[in-house]
């Protein structure tokens, strides 16, 4: 039986454990608040040596990072933790993986919240992720020496994406089997080795394509769920760890983008920082948790689709744009190129100003408009922002947009099982569509200074200007006489087996989807052909000339930027920044005139 | 100077020119360079290897072949009665038989049937197909797909899912059109 100790005993007990030859072997240094322990605290810590000893000032302030990667690395410690404890109770076999989600969620003590928040940690780290990139972005943190630190982090957020896809076949509800199918579908679209993707080779089949190759199989059974559990649980995480540690410590070893004054201990100053958002972050996601449950729909049925079926929010941008394009252009090239875009971006941005700080925006007239821009970045910002931005809407548009059989229905329009509705597409005739698209990527085309001078020398100095016009005028009533007069000429390629009416004018003109052409069509009718096709000439001239018109000015930035940039870097971002646009043009183009392919040779399941 | 270069120039450019050659691809060069190519030959082999060992050899996938039941018990139109467990549509029509493969040609969702509008609609990325298997509207890229069907001796309508046809002209004969006029 303990005697009852003296109160003062205490501290003197603590003071003789702190001599033992145990305390000392864990604990090699003191916990006084002295300059050396500080420093000591941080490189004789494993788990915190991967911070430096002291940092900038500026870099602590929390409205210039808002902790965003640090975050992101506290939610992915967190999701393998509740992950951990998950796999306990789950067996990744069709037969019993959904009685065992429902067991975690109602039976198991606690299950309920440990898979909730498993489940919002993902969808948070998502978040996070994307907007630590932004902020990355924003304040210019990827410029030299952290060029390739960026596309480290391009990577891990390519990882952070496929861990959430990999994660949520494993309930085996009908959420994840038709959000896999889809995904799995897109891989069979891959150019050359999916069996329905353009230029495949000789030997690929259903059963030795890429998309065999991701599901194991030719559906979706248990050697997929056994895969993909593999894939979430140990493989991605185990290459996503690897990539973590470098960009963690490419952080430390790459220094700063941008040196800045003062410094201060990083022990207690950036630790306690990272301790609260820690702790904030763990308390969000408990209560969130507590107040949601994790979505568990029914069990997964390989031969019923949800109606509509939609993807986690966070894919449903990549859902949207598989709506506009051909799986293999939606779902293998436009992400390729967002990503290798994105990799891209520290190797043709030379512009050495807006690091280490917010944006600067300033007031500019623009004809009558004011606008609000980026002054020491304006394009840089202007168009990543519009990419972050329209992907943003795409997510919104699946998410709030889309009803049954992915009909277009407004965020206050009801849904209906039953509504009427008689979509129909047309492809445009192969050449007006390469001209279409031909006279659009030349739009982006530059007229180098060594041209324009040569220009100049033989025909005077406003040469070069008008030159510049009638290209971009040019082009441009190229594009609009190469979308318009196609749908009032072509006939229908689909009469009679598809289509009841001879013209593409008529069809897409009766058609409920293509309101631009309806009006023509209307019009037409209504006012009689020399009225109607006048007007509408009128207005193939008006869009030709507004093209233009845009193209002018868009011309002095080319020519800028190309004679700033150079051939390759400029090749590269006025790519890219075509893309961009053209993706928002086609969506505009099916949404407005019921477009479905400018260019089609479905023998080679070559669609764009 | 310029009586002594000529002739010297050839005889120091040589065995320069051959040190050279024997720093790059002589004796100890050649191991060196052999060595790591059957490094980096063998690095590939195995990374090659592994990603074959991903391909299984032995699908445990259902059988793609079974019996419907006997013509007689279907109706002139689209039956939906095995889209729940096969995932087919049977429709006849004044003619005989067809059937549908109930999977997206676009990313392999199964679509719906609506009567009223004589449409097949899918419900993942909105592609409508009319009575025939052709895309209307949407993204698809091809017609749905036609399996082959037969009568079995049991008089039994045979659904086979691995024999497939959507090509126009091509598939409303041979094994993907069974002519059928008997009472419905």
């Amino acid at each position: 039986m303990a005697e009852p100790q003296p109160a003062p005993a205490k501290p003197d007990l603590m003071q003789q454990v702190k001599k033992t030859k145990l305390w000392k072997s864990i604990f090699r240094h003191d916990f006084s608040d002295t300059p050396r322990t500080r420093l000591i605290r941080i490189f004789g810590n494993v788990f915190l040596h991967l911070h430096p000893v002291r940092i900038a000032k500026d870099a602590l302030r929390v409205t210039y990072t808002w902790g965003l990667g640090g975050i992101s690395f506290y939610l992915f410690l967190l999701l393998t933790v509740t992950g951990i404890l998950l796999m306990f109770y789950y067996r990744p076999t069709s037969a019993v993986a959904y009685q065992d989600i429902k067991d975690l969620t109602f039976v198991v003590t606690l299950g309920g919240l440990l898979r909730n928040m498993h489940r919002w940690a993902a969808h948070l780290m998502v978040v996070v992720v994307i907007l630590h990139m932004v902020r990355v972005f924003l304040t210019g943190a990827y410029k030299p020496p952290r060029e390739y630190n960026w596309v480290v982090g391009v990577l891990l957020l390519v990882m952070t994406l496929f861990l959430s896809y990999t994660g949520y076949l494993l309930p085996w509800d009908q959420l994840a089997l038709w959000a896999v199918t889809v995904g799995a579908q897109m891989a069979a679209n891959s150019p050359i080795l999916g069996n329905e993707g353009p230029f495949k080779l000789p030997f690929i089949t259903p059963f030795n394509d890429a998309r065999f190759g991701l599901i194991g199989g030719t559906v979706i059974n248990d050697a997929t769920l056994i895969r993909f559990y593999v894939l979430h649980c140990i493989a991605v995480p185990f290459i996503f760890t690897v990539f973590l540690c470098v960009h963690l410590w490419r952080v430390r070893k790459d220094s700063f983008s941008k040196q800045t004054g003062e410094k201060v201990d990083v022990w207690p100053h950036l630790v306690s920082r990272e301790f609260l958002a820690t702790l904030l972050v763990t308390v969000v996601l408990f209560v969130w948790s507590l107040l949601m449950n994790a979505p568990l729909e029914a069990e997964a049925n390989l031969n019923v689709t949800p109606n509509p079926s939609k993807a986690p929010w966070y894919f449903l941008g990549l859902q949207e744009l598989l709506v506009y394009f051909d799986p293999w252009i939606a779902g293998v090239v436009l992400p390729t190129v967002i990503v290798i875009g994105l990799m891209a971006i520290p190797y043709v941005d030379t512009n050495p100003k807006g690091v280490g700080s917010w944006p600067k925006m300033g007031w500019k007239r623009l004809g009558p408009l004011p606008i609000w821009y980026p002054t020491e970045r304006p394009f840089a910002v202007s168009v990543f922002m519009i990419g972050v931005i329209m992907w943003f809407v795409l997510i919104f548009i699946g998410v709030s947009c889309r009803g049954p059989n992915w009909e277009w229905y407004w965020p206050w329009e009801s849904w209906s099982y039953r509504r009427m509705t008689k979509l129909t597409l047309k492809n445009i005739p192969n050449l007006w569509g390469l001209a279409l698209m031909g006279a659009y990527f030349l739009f982006g085309s530059p007229i180098p200074k060594a041209v324009k001078d040569r220009i100049a020398a033989k025909a005077g100095p406003k040469a070069p200007a008008l030159v510049s016009a009638a290209l971009h005028f040019g082009l441009g009533l190229v594009m609009a006489a190469a979308l318009i007069i196609p749908i009032l000429t072509a006939k229908d390629a689909d009469f009679p087996l598809r289509s009841q009416y001879t013209t593409l004018f008529e069809s897409l003109g009766r058609a409920v989807n293509a309101p631009a052409v309806a009006a023509m069509w209307h019009l037409v009718q209504n006012a009689g052909p020399a009225v109607g096709y006048g007007v509408i000439g009128a207005v193939i001239l008006g869009l030709g000339l507004a093209l233009g018109a845009i193209g002018v000015p868009f011309g002095r930035l080319k020519d800028r930027m190309f004679d700033e940039m150079g051939l390759i870097k400029y090749t590269i971002v006025i790519s890219l920044f075509m893309m961009m646009t053209g993706v928002l043009g086609k969506i505009f183009l099916r949404l407005l005139f019921g477009v479905k392919y400018l260019f089609s040779l479905p023998v080679f399941n070559f669609n764009i | 100077m310029e009586q002594a270069l000529p002739p010297a120039a050839p005889e120091a450019q040589k065995p320069d020119f051959l040190r050279r050659m024997e720093e790059r691809f002589g004796r100890r060069q050649f191991l060196l360079k052999s060595g790591w190519a059957f490094f980096w030959a063998f690095l590939g082999g195995w990374v090659l290897a592994n990603l074959r060992y991903l391909f299984p050899n032995v699908l445990y996938e259902p059988t793609l072949s079974f019996k419907a039941g006997k013509p007689e018990d279907f109706a002139v139109g689209i039956s939906e009665r095995w889209k729940k467990s096969q995932r087919t549509w049977i429709v006849r029509d004044a003619k005989g038989f067809y059937c549908f493969w109930a999977r997206c040609t676009h990313l392999g969702c199964t679509p719906n049937w609506f009567e009223a509008e004589s449409r097949f609609k899918c419900p993942c990325h909105g592609s409508n197909f009319n009575k025939s298997g052709d895309v209307v509207a949407g993204p698809a890229p091809k017609p749905l797909w036609r399996c082959a069907i037969r009568l079995a001796d049991d008089g039994q309508l045979v659904v086979d899912k691995a024999r497939l046809e959507n090509r126009p002209g091509a598939r409303e004969q041979g094994e993907f059109f069974l002519p059928y006029e008997g009472q419905a």
